[in-house]
């Protein structure tokens, strides 16, 4: 009884602090979540916590001084004497009320008080400017006006597919192959290659990247879906392989033994018994792969550039806020449109993710 | 049966790698001898760009515009890569929409955020655009050295340039090449720097007037501060580039105090920033900065304050500063409520000594050319006329530094003003900051100066540590 009531409490325990880690990782993105609909203008002035009732400063009157006030002298209101100083930060009077300058030239004083207030001003404009695309006024030759419609996310959208679906499976088709090989087939150099494998784990992309793009120049596959979909299999092969070698390297040698004395292949052991016993760290490193390659900037950047055919969405939301960074506002909306992919691949894969990532992590 | 077939396969398998490693080897070769062009115009026109003595700029067939025009280059691409995107993207598309559909030539251009980053990747992967679009020339310069930059005089009259562009613009564009000065490129677009923007509609309420000298402006300076509220509206946070709107106050009063050669000096490096001139024109701006009752929110707030917000304050009503230091394209910042001519507008940094004229402070995109063919000349030269920015003036936010763009193409009058300084500047001089060494001019100035304006070091040590960043 003791023991039980003991084990009640520490789950407590780690429930709580799951949920607070959970809450500092959500409040940020509730916040960009209630921003992104929020005016632009707004967004300047208060937080997106205001949105909620809460108790603010509400001005009641306004008081005139005389136009000849002398703000460096003590300033008389209602009786009492305050310095510019305190008027210029707000000034709490006995009766609870604030004193603030409203206008100090006009030597307008707001006097305000505590209420309870929202300032709960909603608006989908964000995302009508991200989803239909920006109106631009051009002016013709003739001098009439045109409105051109900017591109909408639509395109993008489908490029980043083109180039995150091909560059997910790939990846992890050759490294499934490979981790086998690793660790079940005897080959001349298999622990020098493996470890080779796991060395350029702690390879930053960035070194590679003008040696590589050389290389995609002579060969013309810049800028090219094909391009892209190499680049990101080399980066991301070392950490697939070395996941999927830790999964598959666990499995019962039985299984195996039994299979090559009934004459089954290489080639078949892999597809009938590797490939269904390791789908949950494949899943698992599909995951990683496609949340790599979806939200990844830097590899586009360079490989595959910004020519609107082949723009994937992480550009084309840099772009959308403009050459001087003018429509900043629109990131909110966009990053929650960007989001929709990730979120459901996930969700749709999350039962494998759970098993996947232990994959590897008992020993037996 | 199946080991052996296994066997059989490692040879095929080492055969195959083999090649592969022989073909990336050869191209990765020949791609380091010349920067390879699909074109098949490639073979004959290289010779030039490597020759230094170059081809009669006009040959019998009427200069390379003229050829393109008359549709000799229907159906060959462009490839060109610049900073601006979005609205700016869509200006430019419009610009050159008219010329494409009459010579053919397909201009794909690509913006990038990115640009600075992006270009010397893709320059030193072998992956350089036809055109490159510059906004500092600095950057431009280290692929010049490098002899990686097409001579635009080489295939285009002198004599129509000088006629076609201020001179100080040309002097800009000449820069130090692999084997001597190289003209690295034409202006196609520049923003003016020494304007002061200020609320007209409530300024004229005030009874206030626009100041002709430099103590004018400290005298209404110091009359706003009196009526009750700070003059002036100034932020200079902008992330990792925190401190440049100060380089474009101390160049734009370099320029009021000091000879423009001086100025040039400074910019080399050869004029220490410990020397007088730098000194008292950091003391000269200080005398605004560091005054409690000129700055809104107060000295503390100008570091923290981002310079893109900083002429929001101009705008509300009851203004709340009144007068703003910042180049042309800060009105995009404003909301649209907002009308730039009406609610908002600018007048010229005052002169503060008369002996130096009304010298002007100007910003621009340079365009440079990386691959030598025809259409790529056509298209250069294209560039050089005010046609070819004509609707992206009229649509506004831009002025055409050539000379043949005509005033009364401007919409607004706000950027018919700033043409007209342009034109009609004693001194035209382009940010000094752009120019400078980069450990300098996007560096220890930046850095310097937010220490000083912080109040975390004085000005002797500000100094010490901005000339500090020049390489020994």
């Amino acid at each position: 009884m003791k023991r039980r009531q003991k084990k009640k409490g520490s789950k407590w325990l780690v429930n709580g602090i799951l949920g607070f880690i959970c809450l500092i990782w959500i409040i940020p993105t509730a916040g960009l979540f209630v921003s992104s609909f929020r005016p632009a203008a707004d967004i300047l002035e208060t937080g997106w916590w205001t949105v909620f009732p809460h108790k603010g400063w509400e001005t009641e009157e306004q008081m005139t001084l005389p136009k000849d006030t002398d703000l460096k002298e003590p300033i008389e209101v209602s009786g009492v004497n305050y310095s510019d100083e305190q008027l210029k930060q707000g000034v709490t009077t006995t009766e609870g009320q604030k004193l603030v300058w409203q206008n100090r030239r006009g030597r307008i004083i707001d006097v305000q008080e505590k209420q309870w207030k929202t300032n709960a001003v909603f608006t989908l404009d964000n995302y009508k400017n991200v989803l239909g695309g920006k109106n631009y006024e051009i002016t013709q030759s003739d001098g009439s006006i045109k409105i051109e419609k900017g591109s909408n996310l639509t395109r993008a959208f489908v490029n980043t597919l083109t180039v995150a679906i091909p560059a997910t499976i790939i990846p992890v088709l050759i490294a499934a192959f490979a981790a086998y090989a690793f660790a079940w087939m005897k080959f001349a150099g298999r622990k020098t290659i493996f470890v080779i494998v796991v060395a350029l784990l702690v390879v930053p992309l960035q070194v590679a990247l003008i040696p590589v793009l050389q290389n995609f120049t002579a060969l013309g596959l810049n800028g090219t879906y094909l391009g892209i979909w190499i680049a990101h299999t080399g980066f991301g092969l070392p950490l697939s392989t070395y996941f999927l070698y830790s999964y598959i390297s666990q499995l019962p040698r039985d299984l195996f033994e039994s299979a090559f004395m009934d004459g089954a292949s290489n080639f078949t052991i892999f597809t009938k018994l590797i490939l269904p016993l390791s789908v949950p760290s494949i899943a698992s490193i599909g995951i990683f792969q496609f949340l790599w390659v979806w939200n990844d900037y830097l590899v586009s950047l360079v490989f595959i550039g910004s020519q609107p055919n082949v723009q994937v969405l992480s550009m084309r939301i840099a772009e959308m806020v403009g050459s001087y960074g003018n429509d900043w506002h629109l990131l909110t909306a966009a990053s929650f449109v960007s989001m929709i992919m990730p979120l459901a691949v996930f969700f749709a894969l999350q039962k494998y993710f759970v098993r996947g990532l232990m994959g590897g992590s008992v020993k037996g | 049966m199946r080991t052996y077939h296994k066997k059989r396969m490692v040879p095929i398998v080492i055969m195959l790698l083999l090649f592969t490693m022989m073909m990336s080897a050869c191209s990765g070769n020949s791609n380091n001898e010349a920067v390879p062009t699909k074109e098949p115009a490639k073979v004959e026109t290289e010779p030039k760009a490597t020759e230094p003595a170059v081809t009669e700029p006009v040959t019998s067939e009427g200069t390379f515009l003229e050829q393109a025009l008359a549709g000799k280059f229907k159906g060959t691409k462009v490839s060109m890569f610049g900073p601006f995107v979005d609205a700016d993207e869509q200006k430019f598309s419009a610009s050159i929409k008219d010329f494409e559909d009459k010579t053919g030539i397909d201009i794909q251009y690509e913006g990038s955020k990115e640009f600075e980053a992006t270009i010397s990747i893709r320059v030193d992967g072998g992956n350089a655009p036809d055109i490159a679009d510059f906004p500092q020339p600095g950057l431009l310069s280290t692929f010049v050295k490098q002899g990686k930059v097409i001579d635009v005089s080489s295939f285009i009259d002198k004599a129509y340039l000088e006629k076609n562009y201020n001179k100080s613009w040309l002097d800009m564009a000449n820069i130090d090449g692999a084997n001597g000065k190289i003209m690295a490129g034409v202006w196609t677009r520049s923003s003016v720097k020494s304007l002061v923007w200020y609320p007209k509609k409530q300024f004229e309420e005030a009874g206030y007037k626009v100041p002709q000298t430099w103590d004018e402006m400290m005298a209404l300076t110091k009359q706003i501060a009196d009526d009750g509220d700070p003059a002036w509206s100034i932020g200079i946070e902008s992330g990792a580039a925190t401190g440049w709107p100060v380089t474009d106050w101390i160049e734009d009063i370099m320029l009021r105090t000091t000879t423009p050669e001086n100025y040039d000096k400074w910019v080399k490096g050869e004029l220490p920033f410990d020397s007088p001139e730098v000194k008292n024109a950091f003391k000269i701006m200080s005398d605004i900065w560091f005054n409690e009752d000129y700055v809104y929110g107060g000295v503390k707030s100008i570091v923290t304050t981002a310079f893109s917000d900083a002429l929001n304050p101009l705008a509300q009503n009851p203004a709340k500063a009144w007068l703003h230091r910042q180049a042309s394209f800060i009105t995009s910042n404003l909301t649209s409520a907002t009308k730039v001519g009406e609610d908002i507008d600018f007048f010229y940094l005052p002169p503060i000594d008369p002996q130096y004229g009304k010298p002007l402070l100007v910003a621009g995109d340079i365009y440079s050319m990386f691959n030598d063919r025809p259409e790529v000349r056509a298209v250069m030269e294209f560039f050089t006329t005010g046609e070819s920015i004509k609707t992206w003036v009229q649509s506004g936010g831009v002025i055409a530094p050539m000379n043949d763009a005509d005033l009364s193409w401007y919409s607004n009058d706000v950027d018919r003003r700033m043409a007209e300084l342009v034109q009609s500047a004693s001194t035209l001089r382009f940010d000094g900051s752009d120019l400078m060494v980069g450990s300098v001019g996007a560096g220890t100035f930046w850095k310097g100066s937010t220490d000083y304006i912080s109040g975390t070091v004085d000005l002797e040590g500000a100094l010490k540590e901005i000339q500090a960043g020049f390489p020994k």
